[in-house]
């Protein structure tokens, strides 16, 4: 007794000395509040097995100010971060999270045409409610406001602040709890932490997990988009140029939103000019052939063409093709709906690339969503892994829960790793091939895809087997 | 166990019942047949084809109107074309070919050969290249007609003697031909192909125009070689390689030597000659659009035919002389 007495000043001094603050304990500490992030809290927060965790939440950004403004105060416009939710990762935000997601800012749609840029090759999938367009800010704003619904006492959401440090309470021990140091000089002691933090996730550099993977060189640019006229088919549209595929996907009434990938000139082209001359592009894009685009793209570059000059070349090819096509009622079919106008502000671009984590899991670490995976956007799925990894991860933590085990130990977490990884691999692999075999133009193969997707056009059960991996299972 | 299962057939066949059976196979076969190609089958196969008509009434007897047109796999595309099956094409480039072989003087043998060795793989080069360029899409959207009428004949002589216009009318009366002797395209089955070949045949005199080059066959060698080279026409690699075999040995040598290299050379390093808008050009300096096209012009034929003529006169004038004096 005496002896403890003479140590405890001294342990006290030690721990003031090591940090400035004493350490917050929590259960599970989420860095990042992206969808994937929110989601997770939002779902720990409703499961009747991890409710009762104190959960903490970091994030560099404005949630609670900004973000969470957007569901009671959403602008008029559109923004550009769209995402296509499929119906499975739909039903888990709302059944199970009980989130109510903003129904008018929402795009169900009950298709997809894709089509190949190099030959008249096109394959449609049809069924209702494939999937959703959504903004992001829409499903991160629904998420601020379920969790602020739900009042939970043991949360703890930190905005503005970011992860200054990551350590091992015991730097020896790798078992043991983790002390994560905030810039604004708080210091977590968590059970498990889970990084939802993106590409460059710090925790998974401070997990040391390996992330392979390669750039595309090509980037991705997005815009907000005006129709002409509603929709006759609220359906997605998808062609695979050579230098990436353009996608053309609805939103409520007559707007749409663009995911063009494309090389990084390129990129940089269609940010420059003209939103006037964006949308004569998107709508050429469809129906043209490459030669006209490199033709439109060299001439644009080089500043030799005006807008009224492009608008006339554009419609009399045009209206060529749609001549050859000998049945007028077929251009609403196999072509999108024409683009009227492009919002030039909501123009963005962010580089494509493929990486996937040698694992997502590590003692008191856990990786999900863009962590531990990134994809090329040309199958809509960046997302939904995410959504999947969590759904996942809150199972894993629940029977965990329910068997008394360590949440952040080895024996807790692999089942997640196990259940994500080869799926998520797959579709990293599948996506990847698909952008190989489109970005070529040379002749046998571009006969030989398009064989291929005329063949699956024609081959009913095997697409929709194709669409229930991708979307789940038909309703 | 084969030689068992015949003895038991021929058993079979050989029973007493045999002539029975035949009977009624006979017969059926005879009743089956006539429901097939009996009086009343036949009968109903005319009306369904419409040419039974009632003798009673005052009606014509109804005229089948079947036109060459309905012999076709489809309708023409554009004016004057001839829409071809797949084996008559064939046919057309063997005959054609063989026919162009043995009489090359006749145009029209070298017009069918050229069209049914204009396969869609080159035709959608052509295009691929003309779309690539900003005259070449003015080109294809203006769709513009190379005639006499078009050109103003009575214009062209009037320019200014170093213009290409001029030049052009020059080559014309020299050769004795006309814009307008340029057959129409016939068999070409998408109508911006058949554009783009009608354009490349009435464009061909001003290559020879601009390269002065005469429409004797070593010209018209050159010429072709000059066109496969830069525009890949196959009908001109063709003639640029064949031709050659049924010239004598010294316009062989000519060709080889001289011109060949020269129109190969050319073809390679010069401008898409397709995407010329040669009607626009027409008042400038010849020599300046060589240059801008980059084209090398080739030593005169008719200079180096006469010089060789001159030549030969002269050794045979010596020989003349020689036999004389022995």
């Amino acid at each position: 007794m005496r002896a403890f007495r003479l140590w405890k000043p001294h342990w006290t001094l030690a721990r003031t000395l090591a940090s400035a603050a004493k350490p917050k304990k929590t259960d599970i500490f989420i860095v990042g509040g992206g969808p994937a992030g929110l989601t997770l809290a939002a779902a720990i927060k409703t499961s009747p097995y991890l409710s009762t965790l104190t959960t903490t939440l970091v994030d560099a950004g404005d949630l609670k100010g900004k973000t969470a403004q957007f569901y009671h105060e959403p602008p008029e416009k559109f923004t550009n971060r769209v995402i296509s939710l499929t119906s499975q990762s739909r039903k888990f935000l709302e059944d199970r999270v009980g989130v109510e997601l903003m129904q008018d800012r929402l795009q169900a749609f009950d298709g997809l045409y894709v089509s190949d840029g190099c030959s008249d090759a096109g394959m449609e999938m049809e069924r209702d409610s494939m999937g959703h367009m959504i903004e992001i800010l829409n499903i991160q704003s629904s998420l601020l406001h379920r969790l602020s619904q739900l009042k939970a006492s043991n949360l703890n959401l930190v905005d503005q602040t970011k992860v200054v440090n990551i350590e091992h309470k015991d730097p020896k021990d790798p078992q043991s709890w983790l002390l994560v140091t905030l810039s604004n000089g708080d210091v977590f002691e968590t059970r498990l932490l889970v990084g939802c933090d993106g590409f460059n996730s710090p925790v998974r550099k401070f997990s040391k997990i390996e992330s392979r993977g390669w750039f595309y060189n090509r980037f991705g640019v997005v815009a907000t988009m005006k129709l002409d006229f509603l929709p006759f088919k609220t359906r997605g549209w998808q062609r695979f140029l050579p230098t990436g595929p353009i996608a053309h996907l609805p939103l409520p009434g007559d707007n749409a939103t663009l995911v063009w990938s494309t090389t990084e000139p390129l990129s940089r082209l269609l940010v420059s000019i003209d939103p006037e001359q964006l949308a004569l592009l998107v709508n050429a894009a469809f129906v043209l052939e490459d030669v006209d685009m490199q033709y439109y793209y060299k001439q644009l570059e080089q500043g030799t063409i005006t807008t009224q000059e492009l608008e006339l070349d554009i419609n009399h090819r045009t209206d060529l093709i749609y001549g050859k096509l000998g049945n007028e009622s077929l251009i609403d079919e196999i072509y999108p709906p024409l683009v009227s106008s492009i919002d030039g502000t909501s123009r963005g671009r962010f580089p494509l690339k493929l990486s996937h984590a040698d694992s997502y899991v590590a003692d008191r670490i856990a990786l999900v969503g863009d962590a531990a995976h990134t994809t090329h956007p040309l199958a809509g799925q960046g997302l939904n892994m995410g959504q999947g990894d969590v759904e996942s991860l809150v199972k894993a933590l629940e029977s965990a829960s329910k068997r008394g085990l360590d949440l952040g130990s080895l024996l807790t977490l692999e089942p997640y790793w196990a259940d994500r990884y080869p799926y998520n691999n797959m579709l990293l692999g599948v996506v990847d091939k698909l952008h190989k075999l489109y970005s070529t133009d040379f002749g046998p193969v571009v006969a030989v895809r398009s064989m291929g997707l005329k063949a699956l056009q024609a081959l009913g059960p095997i697409k929709d087997f194709m669409m229930a991996r991708v979307s789940g299972p038909s309703q | 166990m084969i030689r068992m299962i015949i003895g038991r057939l021929t058993r079979a066949l050989s029973l007493p019942k045999l002539p029975q059976r035949r009977q009624f196979v006979v017969a059926t076969a005879l009743t089956l047949g006539n429901f097939i190609f009996g009086r009343d089958a036949r009968l109903a196969d005319a009306m369904d084809r419409g040419e039974l008509y009632n003798k009673n009434s005052n009606d014509q007897k109804p005229i089948l109107d079947t036109s060459i047109a309905d012999s076709r796999p489809m309708k023409p595309n554009y004016k004057g074309h001839i829409p071809l099956y797949p084996h008559e094409r064939v046919l057309l480039f063997l005959v054609s070919g063989l026919k162009s072989y043995f009489h090359p003087e006749n145009g029209e043998n070298i017009v069918q050969l050229g069209e049914a060795s204009a396969f869609t793989y080159f035709l959608r080069n052509l295009e691929q290249t003309m779309l690539s360029d900003k005259t070449g899409r003015r080109l294809l959207r203006e769709q513009p007609d190379i005639t006499s009428e078009s050109l103003d004949m009575d214009h062209l002589s009037k320019m200014a003697p170093n213009t290409l216009g001029h030049n052009y009318y020059r080559w014309l009366v020299k050769e004795g031909v006309s814009p307008d002797t340029r057959a129409p395209v016939k068999y070409i089955n998408d109508p911006t192909h058949a554009y783009i070949f009608k354009r490349y045949r009435q464009c061909h005199d001003f290559y020879h125009a601009v390269n002065d080059l005469p429409i004797i066959i070593e010209g018209e060698i050159a010429v072709k070689a000059l066109e496969a080279a830069n525009i890949g026409v196959p009908m001109a690699a063709l003639g640029a390689l064949l031709a050659p075999l049924r010239l004598s040995q010294v316009q062989k040598n000519r060709l080889y030597d001289v011109y060949l290299p020269w129109a190969v050379r050319t073809g390679l390093s010069s401008k898409p000659l397709i995407n010329v808008y040669w009607e626009e050009l027409l008042d400038h300096d010849v020599d300046e659009v060589r240059k801008s096209l980059n084209l090398s012009s080739p030593p005169d034929l008719r200079a180096i035919r006469q010089e060789r003529a001159r030549q030969r006169k002269q050794f045979k004038l010596k020989y003349d002389k020689h036999e004389t004096n022995a």
